[in-house]
């Protein structure tokens, strides 16, 4: 168990190395995000609809399609230059790989997350301080089952010629379940709903992350095999 | 009620569908065929 | 395969394709004359022979498609690969069939061509993932490596419908709902002959599931057969 923590944490210290020398993927992602938030505001036209009732798809699809940048870049990065090959062959479980990349993506997506909120809470007005956490519980449970299943077909897309392409036309119909639950999850809390109110919601999105991590931990010996 | 002209686009729509692809599958026989033939030339060529 | 075996196989073959062919003359009369008119829809009504078991289909389909993609992934057996290729493949064709017949049964009934009822979004979501399926098995190369990936996504897809089902049903429960006369009164409520037609109908859909699997099954082995015998008299010169 402790040689398993050891080979997880030398994968995320890895990836958190990597990004403090080159600094490439982070600010990417957060560029990202303010773009697509800005193209909405634009699109929408903020005096007619309510902000509150936007918001949270707004905010949810600036994070999905930045997170998918970061996906796209934590496996092609080792396919570029060999290092997949390297992390196979490295005598360490397949699913301690797979544990490796879900927390840093975990944790890059996160840090993105944190730096958006309070533009998102300035641009729309939104009052988020008062709700912080169990939004902050909400956005834990969407990022969680988002890396779950993006972890997972990154590692699939990475070997394809056309990877780019393939990872949102794989990933999005799938994330469809989550998306929801997440969005409607955020409108309620924004509204001032209590938790116990959507526990329908947090069941299902909840269940998503542990089917997901389930289903990654039985298969990820048969995609990570050469 | 007079909504034949529906009823008559989703039985066309249905029975189009199976029969292009019945048509599709055709063809990839007859594709299959092909290269069983030029196969079986070049091996009765060289033997 | 011996000379024996594929006679066999086409006799076997040709049984079914008389009997799919009868059984669906049956359901088309049934259907078209021997049921009667439905009175708040209409003629109309008569889509729903096609609608549901076109569903049942391609929901049957992709159940397939999830099993013989578990029995991959731990037999390792190409055989397995080759049934969930053409099961996804029957399954998206026959989901592309609902998407399109449920439109055309809504125009009249609802007034609109797509309303976001629960079971016709569920529908969509299914059928792109099952496109997506067949974009990766058309992505990369014949081998190992395209029939783990498969695999791998065949389950990971079906896992997601019981989710995008409940998801979708509480995303339109706040919305108003649209007054439907949809196949919730299955069995309730249904005239015998009207269950009846249906119950041929689908019998009809099943048979021929099982013929067009037949026939993209053998053709998938006589492709890899094709290829090995290609790679065999490359090796050899």
């Amino acid at each position: 168990m402790n040689l398993f923590l050891s080979q997880i944490s030398a994968i995320v210290w890895k990836d958190f190395v990597t990004e403090l020398k080159t600094r490439e993927l982070l600010s990417a992602m957060f560029i990202f995000a303010l773009l697509v938030i800005l193209i909405f505001i634009f699109s929408v036209n903020l005096s007619v609809v309510k902000a509150n009732e936007v918001g949270p798809g707004i905010l949810w699809v600036a994070f999905l399609f930045s997170g998918t940048i970061g996906l796209n870049r934590s496996f092609m990065l080792e396919k570029e230059n060999g290092c997949l090959m390297g992390l196979i062959l490295v005598p360490a479980d397949r699913t301690a790989i797979y544990f490796g990349k879900l927390i840093s993506n975990f944790v890059f997506l996160s840090i993105m997350e944190l730096f958006i909120l309070p533009l998102f809470m300035i641009f729309f007005n939104i009052d988020l301080l008062a709700h912080l956490l169990p939004l902050l519980l909400v956005i834990f449970l969407g990022t969680l089952g988002f890396c779950a299943l993006g972890t997972l077909l990154s590692s699939l897309a990475s070997n394809l010629k056309t990877r780019e392409i393939m990872l949102p036309i794989l990933l999005y119909p799938l994330l469809v379940p989550i998306v929801i639950g997440v969005v409607r999850m955020t409108g309620q809390v924004l509204a001032g709903e209590p938790l116990s109110e959507m526990m329908n919601w947090i069941g299902l999105t909840a269940s998503f992350d542990i089917i997901y991590i389930g289903v990654s931990i039985m298969t990820i010996d048969h995609i990570l095999e050469e | 009620m007079d909504n034949l002209g529906f009823l008559f686009a989703a039985n066309a729509f249905v029975w189009g569908g199976i029969i292009y692809y019945v048509y599709t599958l055709k063809q990839r026989n007859r594709a299959l065929e092909k290269d069983l033939e030029l196969l079986k030339e070049t091996l009765s060529k060289e033997g | 395969m011996s000379s024996d075996e594929i006679e066999e196989n086409e006799e076997e073959g040709n049984i079914l394709v008389w009997l799919t062919g009868l059984v669906f003359l049956a359901a088309m009369i049934a259907i078209f004359i021997y049921v009667p008119t439905e009175k708040t829809e209409g003629v109309v009504q008569r889509i729903m022979y096609f609608h549901i078991p076109c569903a049942w289909l391609s929901f049957f389909a992709f159940f397939v498609v999830f099993i013989c993609s578990i029995l991959f992934l731990w037999k390792k057996d190409r055989e397995w690969d080759i049934y969930s290729h053409a099961s996804a493949e029957i399954g998206v064709i026959f989901c592309s069939l609902v998407l399109i017949t449920g439109p055309i049964w809504a125009k009249p009934i609802w007034g609109a061509w797509w309303v976001w009822d629960a079971r016709l979004t569920s529908t969509l979501i299914l059928w792109l993932i099952y496109v997506s399926y067949l974009m990766l098995r058309a992505q990369s190369d014949a081998g190992s490596m395209r029939a783990r990936y498969a695999a791998v996504l065949g389950i990971v897809g079906f896992l997601d419908i019981p989710l995008i089902h409940f998801s979708v049903l509480w995303w339109r429960a706040f919305h108003p709902q649209p007054k439907v006369i949809t196949s919730e009164g299955i069995g309730k409520g249904m005239d015998p002959t009207m269950l009846a037609t249906l119950g041929i109908s689908l019998c009809a859909f099943t048979l021929l599931y099982f013929l067009l699997m037949g026939v993209r099954v053998r053709q998938e082995k006589l492709k890899d057969e094709i290829d090995r015998l290609k790679r065999e008299k490359i090796y050899s010169s």
